[in-house]
């Protein structure tokens, strides 16, 4: 569950941003004859409801109705009396509490005789529960997969979103150096440090994760236990920052090793552009850094409901090509001189930084 | 260990009784809000995107999750499973249960289970085991009450990281970011926790939302660590300087309350007993309005592989309380002068009562300004 900071800053998320995001959204129902959008929520796919009105969920789930005009409709099984918290972070929506939001969200389509056809956020994945209510209560409607729709709109990325990644970022660079003070000797210590100072400084979510010895399993993950640091380990820090999420990874390394891919990797981030495949670009590049082999890569972004989801990696789709202006958060992972080391940077396509 | 012990609960259940009874497979879902069903028969505590297991009564588990970062830590956490990345999650398992065609499949949760795969529970002989699930998740195996316990207490050490990281001026998420980094470096790998600060106007608790901490103000926060997957709750109140005589009157009520529930929780009481002990120490305050879903939610609820673990402690629900089950007795409700408040004390039932897990002391705290 969320429990770090939560909250919309005008200043941050301007209304009028929000207002613009609703307003392509609603530009691409018109063009694909759709009369209204239903998208889910939770704490786990918070990203599509939190860039249409700012609302993250800290917990429970809910749905979002997006008619051709008007308030969208917020239906969430959350009490009333968290509505008063919701409001604040949710500018735009009229929201409602019920226990049943597939049924409230069904009557309402129901009730509007021009609403035909119907567009869902990932509609394979909608919860079976929610989907049989709003299929009950709106039985003539015909239900539309709405995924790349949404995923169209989410190619480019506005100032404002741009301004909170950059936030975001700027929370794990700095948390991450809590790896570099040698306060902690066990990946549990650490992992409570780095969070710590992510927290400290407003972070929403920090997942911490550790690889900590790294030469003999690069696999990261969550931990809380006192398991001695090795000599090389790496450290990953996904972190939100009102509701935009980042990652990065960082290999550390006691004999300074590390620093020369840390440098290389910097540089790709920098240097990434479109019309040429992320695999092809990736190889060429590796060559800057002598007697280095990249084993793995992969590229996420915000496309839906999740905050980050891989969109291609040396595993899946290696031939995908990134758009200018596309957010991606790059993870490569190389063997330097026998040595492994991973990185973790987001950035934006032909641009030097977030 | 406890989750060998659980995976053979449960497939031992999955037999059941007669054959006609019988599951031949359980297809359970989780994510990191919902993720106890999941949990129960992976040991997997997933933490972004989905995971599905298909539970075979052999005890084999497939478990699909669409993140590769999850696949890695999947296969970190839960060596014993078959773990599949699975990024068309729906597609992958929807081929799996194609291949178990004449087989009875049972479901947990259903309502969360992708659209996709439910809507071919006829075609699949898909069938809605949530129930099924829900008992093991209440009724607990020693060694699970053992996880419960050594969770409540870093409930109240955690707590007490807590209260001395109050003072005026710092801003309510600086509270939680001091007890998050004692969790994780004592064996706590997640924690559910909410917050109110300030007085009259504060009707309830929610994340943090930047609020900076004044003298007078009353501190609410329930704080639920994880060990091992079992999250424990503690409710507390604090006051930023010293307590007025309405909060201390207040939480007199409150711990009044909290007590009487607590002294009826036993082996074959029902939630409802529970949760009328409570409201009647309310109500004989002439307070009973405030025992309504108006400015309360529940009085208490389970505490296991979720952190709002059935069942509910409700005046309407008559789910009967057994030894072996932990709930979190909480008569948590606003107050028309105070504002919020909370009290709260995690409870192993037992036949003839029950053992009071957290040891913080039930104090309306003062914080020296």
């Amino acid at each position: 569950m969320r429990r770090g900071l939560m909250g919309r800053n005008e200043k941050e998320l301007p209304v009028a941003a929000i207002e613009a995001r609703l307003a392509r959204l609603r530009g691409a129902m018109q063009a694909a004859g759709l009369d209204a959008f239903v998208v889910y929520t939770n704490n786990v796919r918070p990203s599509a409801v939190t860039w249409i009105t700012g609302f993250t969920p800290y917990w429970s789930d809910a749905l979002l109705l997006v008619g051709k005009s008007g308030a969208p409709a917020f239906a969430t099984a959350l009490s009333k009396r968290v509505s008063e918290w919701i409001r604040t972070t949710d500018p735009v929506s009229e929201i409602v509490n019920t226990p049943k939001p597939g049924s409230l969200i069904g009557e309402r389509l129901k009730s509007d005789a021009s609403v035909r056809r119907v567009g869902v956020l990932e509609y394979d994945t909608l919860p079976a529960g929610l989907a049989n209510d709003l299929a009950a209560a709106a039985p003539t409607v015909e239900w539309l997969d709405g995924t790349a729709l949404f995923a169209g709109l989410r190619r480019e990325i506005d100032s404002a979103e741009r301004d909170l990644l950059a936030r975001a970022d700027a929370i794990a660079v700095a948390a991450l150096r809590e790896a570099e003070t040698g306060k902690a000797s066990d990946a549990g210590t650490l992992a409570g440090l780095i969070e710590q100072h992510a927290r400290l400084a407003g972070a929403e979510e920090a997942y911490i994760a550790v690889a900590p010895d790294l030469d003999a399993d690069r696999r990261l993950n969550r931990t809380s236990q006192p398991t001695p640091l090795a000599d090389r380990f790496a450290v990953r820090a996904s972190v939100a920052y009102k509701g935009c999420w980042v990652r990065r990874t960082r290999t550390f390394a006691k004999d300074g090793s590390a620093a020369k891919a840390d440098a290389w990797f910097a540089s790709v981030v920098q240097s990434i552009g479109p019309k040429k495949p992320l695999a092809a670009q990736l190889a060429e590049k590796i060559k800057a850094l002598s007697g280095a082999t990249m084993d793995s890569w992969m590229a996420e972004s915000c496309v839906g409901s999740y905050p980050l989801s891989v969109i291609a990696s040396s595993r899946l789709s290696a031939d995908a090509t990134p758009l200018d202006g596309q957010f991606l958060v790059l993870t490569a992972e190389a063997t330097i001189g026998g040595s492994p080391w991973i990185g973790t940077a987001p950035l934006i396509v032909s641009q030097k930084a977030l | 260990m406890i989750a060998g012990e659980r995976l053979i609960r449960l497939v031992d259940a999955m037999k059941g009784a007669r054959a006609d009874e019988s599951l031949d497979a359980l297809l359970v879902y989780g994510n990191a809000w919902q993720g106890d069903y999941l949990r129960y028969a992976t040991d997997f505590g997933i933490l972004e995107g989905q995971g599905i297991a298909i539970v075979r009564q052999d005890g084999h588990i497939t478990l699909y999750v669409d993140s590769p970062l999850e696949a890695d830590r999947a296969a970190l956490d839960c060596p014993g499973i078959e773990v599949v990345l699975a990024p068309d999650i729906t597609g992958e398992v929807d081929a799996a249960l194609n291949r178990m065609s004449n087989q009875k499949i049972g479901a947990a949760p259903q309502r969360l289970l992708p659209r996709r795969i439910a809507a071919r529970a006829k075609d699949i002989n898909l069938t809605d085991q949530t129930a099924f699930v829900d008992y093991f998740l209440m009724a607990k195996l020693p060694g699970e009450i053992d996880a419960i316990r050594k969770a409540a207490h870093l409930a109240d050490e955690g707590y007490k990281v807590f209260m001395q990281a109050v003072r005026p001026g710092r801003a309510d998420y600086e509270l939680i970011a001091e007890a998050e980094a004692f969790f994780r470096a004592n064996g706590v790998d997640d924690n559910f926790q909410i917050i109110g600060v300030g007085g009259g106007e504060v009707k309830g608790m929610a994340p943090p939302s930047g609020k900076r901490l004044k003298r007078g103000d009353m501190v609410t926060t329930e704080l639920t660590p994880c060990v091992d997957g079992y999250y424990a709750q503690i409710c507390r109140t604090l006051v930023v300087g010293e307590a007025n005589a309405e909060q201390k009157a207040a939480h007199a009520l409150w711990r009044e309350s909290m007590e009487a529930g607590i002294a009826t929780v036993r082996d074959g009481v029902t939630a409802a007993d529970i949760a009328k002990a409570e409201n009647d120490v309310f109500r004989k305050y002439g307070m009973g309005k405030y025992c309504t879903n108006e400015f309360t939610r529940v009085r208490g609820h389970g505490m296991g592989l979720f952190a709002d673990s059935k069942p509910h402690i409700l005046e309407d629900v008559t789910t009967k309380i057994e030894t072996g089950m932990a709930l979190i007795v909480h008569p948590n409700t606003y107050h028309p002068v105070v504002g919020y408040m909370v009290l709260g004390d995690g409870v192993a039932v037992e036949d003839d009562g029950c053992e009071v897990l957290t040891k913080t002391p039930r104090e309306l705290f003062s914080v020296a300004v």
